[in-house]
């Protein structure tokens, strides 16, 4: 069948399209001056040299067979992998463990999940400032209760061998956000099920492990994917308290980023640096959800 | 809704879409016209001109009423304060506010960036007017005039000469520990022997230490510091090569690292992550007893413990090295480029760096020593016991920090690369090496030059 031919708009349609436009005008030339156009004018200067006060200088791939060869670049790389391979998984450990308690039925039930929830409401650089406290190795809370053991405590943020494993467990502190979708998860996982596997003398760890956990997946799947995403523009925390020492244990991808961007003013070099974030970070969640495809149900499929 | 009602309904909508644009577009006229400079002062009131300075608390207090003076002085320009920090970490609004063409008309630029700043088109250079002014580079410390001197250019005036740094020891320290309280260290090898007998520990703990060579002012500028008094020489200007792995670096490095080694770092780091600043400052609490001391660290020491009792001298050095080495660093007033009132400017910078009463405002308010060598702050100075020390600093040092645009990048090198060795992740001469190729790839990027 032919299709009908596209007929001119009535005075009432274009009246419609205009007022539409004229009322969505402030968001689309929001999201041009602010997102489209910063987004591909990064890409343009990842292949110049720009320092801001001087016009970029076109120098095509030139950043980035810097990049592959900067071992700065290796440094961060690597430090944000083994603090990825660390928080990460005590993270997202600590949420589910908590949203596991705080799905009990409890008297106050209430005032625990506000509780703790509260530190994410916390600004960051807030947070950052009480925990440089805590961690501090002579005065603060963390070594103090050590001591009251018996054990001497080290010195966390001053010392490389400390620093990355001292940021991972602040971050458990800052769970709340996680716990929060883990619980609706926990809330969403069929009561009869689980009824029927107690009925069938299952334990609670046999029904945890085999009715909860499957269910929960794939929350468990969309919180890996944004903590990777998280990790690598981890920034904030570290620009506050440590600025990537001591001695580069805790220089992340993003903050070697904001280095050569503010510090240096290597503007091309940290969008090409950004760009290749990028496409890692789209390969990365690519894989994981590939490599994830059986083991997490969805409700649609 | 009945039909008639929603065709109102759609009226009105129209309507007030047309009354949004309208005012839109008013709106859009009236930015554009607020946004449009005002062109060059032609009325005869005076002049108003924005500068953007780093100074907080009672620094900035000193500097408004350095200001003051200033206006009572004349009449033609008004100087506006705003605090906008430019360090080596924060040029960020700066460099912005230049980039857009609305800079302020004046700008406070630390000593290590001159040439940075210069190389990037963000400053004006001063020679026409220094010319105008008659003024030569006699009227000034050696150091101070060759950290604004860029490409045969002058690209700044130094505000205030930090003669970085004067050797401070705690003579009381000096007594409990059994040591003559009148005799400082010369050489490197004093300090060590001296700083063996001062470092007191209990159970572990360090209570009290005699030095941390490594951070004097941080990291990059202990390099420095012991650089020179070792002999070691940073940069070549002829041939544009940082030798930041000059043998004598090395050595100093090694030195620092050897007293790390010694106390423990992690140790050491525990043992100053109690300390702070202001009242307790180490080396007022009697915790650190030998330290280089920057010049506003006095007033510190007046304010919060005006019994202590210390001796200021100069800095040690090795025997082959330079004893009493020291160097000059300091913030420096410049004209950014697009300034909309580079005279009236120039006129604050002239009064406040280089005059009589200017220099001697800036000194009296804000306790700062002007690199303008016939200023009367400088003859004043030298009549007071300790300030007469820092004077000396200013007349016999010879060291600035090199002069080249990426000076924040090797500083930025040097600290990590003395946090690498502490840390035992490299030796010194590696960690040297490092930073050395690191920044000379960096200067050749931005001289142009081919890349190896």
């Amino acid at each position: 069948m032919p299709r009908p031919r596209r007929r001119k708009m009535t005075r009432a349609e274009w009246q419609h399209l205009r007022n539409g436009l004229l009322f969505t005008l402030p968001g689309i030339i929001g999201l041009l001056g602010f997102t489209v156009y910063p987004v591909l004018a990064s890409l343009y200067y990842s292949f110049c040299n720009y320092s801001v006060l001087k016009p970029p200088q076109w120098i095509g791939l030139g950043n980035y067979s810097v990049l592959m060869h900067d071992s700065q670049l290796g440094v961060a790389l690597r430090n944000t992998a083994i603090f990825a391979a660390m928080s990460i998984p005590l993270g997202v450990a600590t949420a589910f463990g908590l949203a596991t308690l705080l799905n009990q039925r409890v008297r106050g039930m209430a005032f625990f999940r506000t509780i703790f929830y509260l530190p994410s409401v916390m600004p960051a650089v807030a947070g950052a400032v009480l925990w440089l406290w805590i961690f501090n190795p002579q005065y603060g809370l963390l070594n103090t209760a050590l001591a009251a053991v018996g054990v001497a405590g080290p010195g966390w943020l001053s010392d490389p061998a400390w620093s990355k494993a001292a940021l991972a467990l602040m971050g458990t502190w800052g769970v709340g956000g996680w716990m929060v979708i883990f619980l609706a998860g926990l809330q969403d996982v069929p009561a009869e099920l689980q009824e029927a596997a107690h009925l069938d003398g299952a334990s609670h760890f046999a029904s945890w492990r085999h009715v909860t956990l499957p269910f929960m997946s794939p929350h468990l799947l969309f919180a890996t994917v944004m903590g990777i995403i998280g990790v690598s523009s981890f920034f904030t925390q570290v620009m506050v308290m440590t600025s990537g020492g001591p001695a580069d244990s805790t220089l992340f991808f993003a903050q070697y980023l904001f280095q050569n961007a503010f510090q240096y003013f290597k503007m091309g070099y940290a969008c090409a640096l950004a760009w290749s974030l990028a496409v890692v970070l789209i390969f990365l969640t690519y894989l994981i959800f590939r490599g994830s495809a059986r083991p997490v149900p969805y409700g649609g499929e | 809704m009945s039909k008639n009602g929603t065709e109102r309904w759609k009226q009105g909508v129209g309507q007030a879409a047309r009354r949004c644009l309208g005012l839109a577009s008013l709106a859009a006229l009236l930015c554009i016209g607020g946004c449009r400079r005002a062109g060059p002062d032609v009325s005869s009131g005076p002049v108003e001109i924005t500068v953007w300075h780093p100074w907080g608390q009672d620094q900035a207090k000193g500097l408004q009423r350095a200001v003051e003076r200033y206006h009572r002085a004349q009449k033609r320009v008004r100087v506006r304060l705003v605090f906008t920090p430019t360090d080596l970490s924060s040029n960020q609004k700066f460099f912005t506010a230049v980039a857009a063409g609305k800079p302020p008309d004046v700008s406070f630029v630390d000593g290590t960036q001159v040439a940075q700043w210069a190389e990037w088109n963000a400053l004006s250079p001063l020679d026409g007017y220094i010319r105008q002014a008659k003024m030569r580079a006699s009227d000034f410390y050696p150091p101070c005039w060759k950290q604004a001197l860029y490409r045969n250019r002058v690209w700044a005036m130094t505000f205030c000469a930090d003669p970085n740094f004067a050797f401070a020891w705690n003579k009381r320290e000096f007594r409990r520990a059994g040591l003559d309280p009148d005799t400082p260290p010369r050489t490197v090898a004093d300090v060590d022997r001296l700083a063996a007998s001062l470092t007191r520990d209990k159970e572990g703990r360090l209570l009290r230490l005699g030095i941390i060579p490594w951070q004097q002012y941080g990291s990059a500028n202990s390099v420095f510091t012991w650089g020179w008094a070792f002999g070691g020489k940073f940069y070549d200007e002829r041939t544009e090569r940082i030798t930041a792995n000059d043998p004598r670096i090395v050595k100093a490095v090694e030195w620092m690292v050897a007293h790390a080694r010694r106390l423990g770092i992690t140790r050491v780091n525990s043992t100053t992550s109690g300390w702070g600043s202001g009242a307790n400052n180490p080396f007022i609490t009697g915790k650190l007893a030998m330290t280089s001391v920057h010049i506003s660290t006095l007033a510190d020491m007046k304010r919060y413990a005006p019994d202590l009792d210390y001796g200021l001298a100069p800095l040690p050095g090795t025997p082959d090295g330079e004893i009493g080495s020291s160097w000059v660093g300091g913030w420096l007033l410049a004209l950014p480029r697009g300034s909309q009132h580079p005279e009236a400017g120039w006129d604050f910078i002239r009064w406040i760096c280089a005059t009589p009463e200017g220099t001697a405002a800036a000194t009296a308010e804000m306790g700062v020593l002007p690199g303008w060598r016939r200023s009367p702050a400088i003859t004043k100075a030298k009549k007071n016991p300790r300030l007469r020390m820092f004077v000396r600093i200013l007349e016999e040092t010879k060291h600035q920090r090199p002069v080249m645009p990426v000076q924040a990048f090797f500083m930025g090198a040097l600290d990590r690369a003395v946090e690498r060795t502490l840390y035992g992740k490299q030796t010194p001469q590696q960690a040297m090496d490092q930073a050395t190729a690191e920044t000379q790839r960096e200067l050749d990027l931005i001289l142009g030059k081919k890349v190896q």
